[in-house]
């Protein structure tokens, strides 16, 4: 099943074009690397997936609900931001007890591994403002993995994590992936999107130039490191090229 | 809305600059009770100094909450609720936290010193004020997505409020002097949520009549039952309009 289908999707803010013609669909136990250079719309189709911001044109669909319609849909999503605030006088346990109650959660129906496994059972009675911003992270992933979400989405997940800590957090997400869950990641990080995703979608200028598996872009290149094959593979590509579905 | 709501007024209560604006309105209305022997004098300064004081305050405080809350803001937008519960949930929070803050702060000095008809006037009057002003802080903050600037929009807004638009009315009463146009500034005096403020207080205080014909005029109007609801109507209005507003206005923004 689609998880997340795609539909002619863009977005303009005044005269810029910051998505254009976007169509793709991300299926169920698939992890997706959106990458691209700064500006090229990645955090739009990221805000656009969530609701965040209004698509000008055309449709998204997450697991079979359009997203601009009842946000009920949104019971399906986990989202880690790549910057994470929270009210600073609440505790950790505060704000995981809010997010409990937004969402109408069931004691022991959430997944609470990642509080023991990042440590984040050591800061439940602190207060945010005493957090630091590695902290405030993994606080951050527990709640986006906390409900069991079917379609995932990490914005640059590991910036600001210390080593083990971005262990484990990759560790989850491969498991979400094999119990079903469509992941989407950011990264700028080659190696990540080598080791982690089925398929990477490029994002250039607001188009979707690529959207293929990593494996494939070194086969057709020849290049055993994602960092030198992409390049290579994408000036190859016509200039006018766009994934359709 | 109302989970939201309660733990924003957790986050609150411990809020340092909650507790500092009570201690404020504490000390400075404790302090005019102290230092003027009579108690009608001290309520017409302490009428002053809350009439100025909580709209800049309510403002401000929720400007710059709502920029702070921002990040947590776009969490709680991606979360299984309606966009309405999420703002609604934050500006009740927030006018109820301000709100505690003047009942302590003023509320308390003024029912030791001057409990009566104008005491209670000041209280109702300044509560309103503060749903008032943080309902404008919240449309702010909302339309705007730059923090100086909408600092400096509430502060603005508090200047043209406060001093300016009595600036105007004074200079269009003394132009038209030999004219009545009380019929005209009564309204136009209607219009800004603290001149209302200040007649209502005025008038329970009975200062009215110091204020010759126009003071007549205000007391016919605004001390009758259909004047006082009209007034009541009117700040209702002043709450409900930059509520609405703010709360359509966050339904439609790009996060």
């Amino acid at each position: 099943m689609d998880n997340v289908v795609l539909n002619n999707v863009g977005k303009r803010y005044g005269k810029l074009w910051a998505l254009r013609n976007v169509n793709a669909a991300f299926a169920s136990g698939e992890v997706i690397m959106v990458i691209g250079p700064n500006g090229s719309g990645k955090t739009t189709l990221i805000k656009c997936i969530l609701g965040l911001v209004r698509a000008t044109e055309g449709a998204i669909q997450v697991r079979g609900l359009d997203v601009n319609g009842d946000p009920k849909y949104r019971h399906a999503i986990g989202y880690m931001p790549q910057l994470s605030e929270f009210p600073r006088e609440l505790t950790v346990e505060q704000l995981l007890n809010m997010m409990n109650d937004i969402r109408n959660a069931v004691p022991g129906s959430t997944d609470d591994r990642l509080i023991g496994a990042l440590g984040v059972d050591g800061l439940l009675n602190k207060r945010v403002s005493t957090l630091s911003g590695g902290m405030r992270q993994k606080v951050s992933a527990v709640l986006a993995f906390r409900y069991k979400p079917s379609v995932l989405i990490l914005d640059e997940p590991t910036a600001g994590l210390d080593p083990i800590s971005a262990g484990t957090l990759l560790e989850a997400v491969m498991e979400t992936k094999r119990n079903g869950a469509t992941v989407m990641i950011t990264s700028h990080i080659m190696e990540e999107v080598q080791q982690l995703g089925d398929r990477m979608a490029y994002l250039q200028d607001g188009n979707l130039r690529a959207l293929l598996a990593p494996e494939t872009v070194m086969d057709v290149t020849g290049e055993k490191l994602l960092s030198k094959a992409l390049p290579k593979y994408l000036a190859k590509l016509p200039k006018n090229h766009v994934e359709s579905l | 809305m109302w989970k939201v709501c309660k733990y924003t007024l957790i986050d609150l209560a411990r809020n340092k600059f909650a507790l500092g604006y009570a201690l404020l309105l504490m000390l400075v209305t404790m302090g005019l009770f102290m230092l003027e022997g009579d108690p009608t004098k001290a309520l017409i300064s302490t009428t002053q100094v809350a009439l100025a004081l909580v709209p800049l305050l309510s403002v401000v405080f929720t400007i710059i909450y709502f920029y702070n809350q921002y990040e947590f803001t776009v969490l709680l937008a991606v979360q299984p609720m309606h966009r309405r519960n999420i703002v609604m949930g934050q500006l009740v929070a927030v006018a109820l936290a301000l709100l505690v803050a003047f009942l302590f702060g003023v509320g308390l000095p003024v029912l030791v010193y001057a409990p009566g008809g104008a005491g209670y006037t000041l209280l109702l009057t300044g509560a309103a004020l503060t749903a008032v002003f943080t309902a404008i802080g919240g449309l702010i903050a909302v339309k705007n997505r730059d923090r100086a600037r909408g600092v400096g929009i509430g502060l603005v807004t508090w200047v043209i409020m406060v001093l300016v638009y009595d600036a105007i009315l004074l200079w269009i009463m003394f132009s038209f002097s030999d004219r009545p146009i009380e019929p005209v500034i009564v309204p136009l005096a209607a219009l800004n949520p603290i001149d209302l403020a200040r007649i209502l207080i005025m008038l329970k205080i009975d200062l009215a009549a110091l204020l010759g014909y126009t003071g007549a005029v205000y007391q016919q109007f605004f001390g009758s039952a259909g004047g006082m609801l009209v007034s009541l109507f009117a700040l209702f209005l002043w709450v409900v309009l930059p509520t609405f507003w703010t709360v359509s206005a966050f339904r439609r923004k790009n996060l």
